[in-house]
């Protein structure tokens, strides 16, 4: 039976379900997954429909088993070399063949190059709405999706929604919700789907692929930052960082210089952390670094420039060098452990 | 020559971002009165298809969608050294999100036939980053995004890049036609030159056509946009103490406080 069929002349088909893209690479499971699917749980609850996680990948149904364990009612398991190591062409491919079979209302993937890179060649032929990089995610009475996202640099917030297409599409920032839980009781179902995609079809190849361990400042309970007054030097700002047993983060500034690896960006292009503690050290303030760090509980300044717009966003701030404050602090608090938190 | 690769760079008009205030009444943006200006990461696009150019042979268009004034980043690009510019403009392509301009966009591309595309990592006023992979789904091209350095390969029509993603690097040959997204601050943009610019200013006239000229006039426009803005409000700003420590003592004790809660 054909989709036109099954749905009737005429009537708009019904679109129904919550999915969540997990997203995996090598084996290692990006964290903003499992923060979808606790989101995507809260979502399907509040429109009592079902939560289905979309894996995908090679050798791959452990992360579709362990979906389920993170609040999945169903996970949708795709797996076959041809999706290893990613690819738009070959994600996009599989990812709009489901869509458009199982016609979902809201669809989330994390805003990681990988998600960012495929989720519109899914969106497009789909003819799906999509909001980027969002931060807020919430659903109306009607069940419409009410994605929100900083806009212009973030000094203002949009919320954009999607009246008349279906799915609802949506890339998330990492780091803006908790990560589900695992509970290995609970009930669910792996389904293996039929792989649509064939290496014959693809448009690319991977030459090369060097990836390290990825960085995780999201899920960290302190955080040290550095930006452009570490002057390529983050010797004072990883010191400090295991003095505190926390994560090193930085600024775009510190980042495009080539300092520090772009994972460990904090802000609008990078990732949006909630730690305990902030540190920033050396960083000026600019809105869109700022708009990573909002929702830290306290926030630490350091900057030799009295007037830089941080302290206008820090609780505690001293003026002064950071390669002169950092190494002095870190030897007061290494003399002083603070107690483990919780 | 007539491998010669045809290179499209979509750039887009902004407002200058330094001049952009938000009403404090509606909470709404004034754009109108802010001076439109080249998108900074197009800069890098330019510069990456001026590159291109050089060691594959062949053209550079520019190509924008937007009201007639948005010609003046078409200006730009040729004075940094495109060869050529289009203009997409009609009232039809009003509204449009990322959907729409990016079938505009494909459109176009498709048109001058392009060997390559590449575009600005994303816009600094949306920042979306969704009409490159957008143009290359239209299209059923390959794509490139996050791209940090490109290696022609015109004898086996292929383009490399080298990739920034999370963690790490890879390199990825792709077929052409292929769509770049050319990673923000990855190149050094040169300078325009001054007979570039003059010639820019005052003879160079772009091409214009319209969504009628590109057989896409029902396809794109408000209309025809998925999402939908349905509010626009500031940020919340977090509430923070402000307290200015004068010496590191006092702070370690702050630190240790935080962060022996719970």
């Amino acid at each position: 039976m054909t989709d036109e069929e099954a749905s009737g002349e005429g009537e708009e088909p019904v679109h129904e379900g919550v999915w969540v893209f997990v997203e995996e690479h090598a084996g290692d499971v990006a964290g903003v997954s499992w923060e979808l699917l606790a989101k995507g749980r809260e979502l399907a609850d509040e429109t009592d429909e079902d939560l289905v996680a979309l894996v995908i990948g090679e050798g791959v149904a452990d992360v579709a088993d362990e979906a389920v364990e993170r609040g999945a009612d169903r996970a949708l398991l795709a797996d076959d070399p041809v999706f290893e190591p990613y690819r738009a062409g070959p994600y996009g491919d599989q990812f709009r063949a489901l869509v458009e079979e199982r016609r979902p209302s809201i669809v989330l993937i994390g805003g990681t190059t990988t998600g960012r890179d495929f989720a519109g060649r899914v969106a497009v032929p789909a003819e799906a709405g999509l909001t980027a990089d969002c931060t807020e995610l919430d659903v109306d009475d009607d069940g419409l999706l009410l994605a929100r996202r900083p806009t212009f640099g973030g000094d203002a917030m949009a919320t954009i929604k999607c009246p008349d297409h279906r799915p609802q599409m949506a890339t998330v920032r990492a780091g803006v919700f908790d990560a589900a839980d695992r509970d290995p009781d609970r009930d669910g179902d792996v389904e293996t789907v039929d792989v649509v995609v064939e290496e014959g079809d693809a448009l690319s190849r991977v030459l090369e692929r060097e990836v390290g361990d990825v960085a995780d400042i999201t899920d960290a309970d302190v955080v040290v930052a550095g930006g452009g007054g570490v002057e390529g030097d983050f010797v004072a700002v990883e010191a400090l960082a295991a003095a505190l047993g926390g994560e090193v983060a930085a600024s775009r500034k510190a980042v495009d210089e080539g300092w520090i690896e772009p994972a460990r960006q904090v802000g609008q292009t990078g990732k949006t952390v909630r730690p305990d503690l902030y540190v920033a050290a050396g960083i000026s303030g600019a809105v869109q670094h700022v708009e990573g760090m909002n929702d830290a509980e306290t926030v630490v300044a350091v900057n030799t420039d009295p007037n830089a717009p941080i302290f206008e966003h820090a609780d505690y701030g001293i003026v002064g060098d950071l390669h002169e404050v950092l190494p002095e602090l870190t030897e007061r608090l290494r003399g002083a452990p603070p107690e483990p938190t919780a | 020559m007539t491998d010669d690769w045809t290179i499209v760079v979509p750039v887009k008009q902004v407002p200058d971002a330094d001049d952009v205030t938000i009403d404090p009444e509606t909470g709404t943006l004034n754009r109108s009165d802010a001076p439109a200006v080249l998108n900074a990461p197009d800069y890098n696009a330019v510069e990456a298809a001026l590159s291109l150019r050089e060691r594959a042979g062949g053209e550079v268009v520019a190509v924008t969608m937007g009201p007639p004034f948005a010609r003046a980043v078409l200006e730009t690009a040729v004075a940094l050294g495109a060869d050529d510019a289009v203009l997409l403009t009609d009232r039809a392509f009003g509204g449009s999100d990322t959907w729409p301009t990016s079938l505009a966009l494909a459109a176009a591309a498709d048109e001058l036939e392009a060997d390559v595309v590449v575009c600005g990592e994303e816009s600094t006023d949306s920042s979306t980053g969704q009409v490159p992979p957008g143009i290359a789904a239209h299209n059923g091209w390959a794509q490139l995004t996050y791209a940090e350095e490109l290696e022609p390969r015109p004898d086996a029509d292929e383009l490399v890049a080298v990739r920034n993603v999370e963690g790490g690097h890879e390199r990825v040959a792709a077929e052409t036609p292929v769509v770049v997204a050319f990673e923000y601050g990855a190149n050094e943009p040169r300078a325009a030159g001054l007979h570039r610019k003059i010639y820019a200013e005052t003879e160079f006239e772009p091409e214009q056509w319209s969504a009628e000229d590109l057989g896409i006039t029902d396809d794109v426009g408000l209309a025809n946009s998925p999402t939908q803005v349905g509010g626009m409000d500031t940020a919340d700003r977090a509430e923070r103490e402000q307290t200015v420590v004068e010496d590191v003592d006092a702070l370690a004790d702050r630190i240790a406080e935080v962060t022996a809660d719970d």
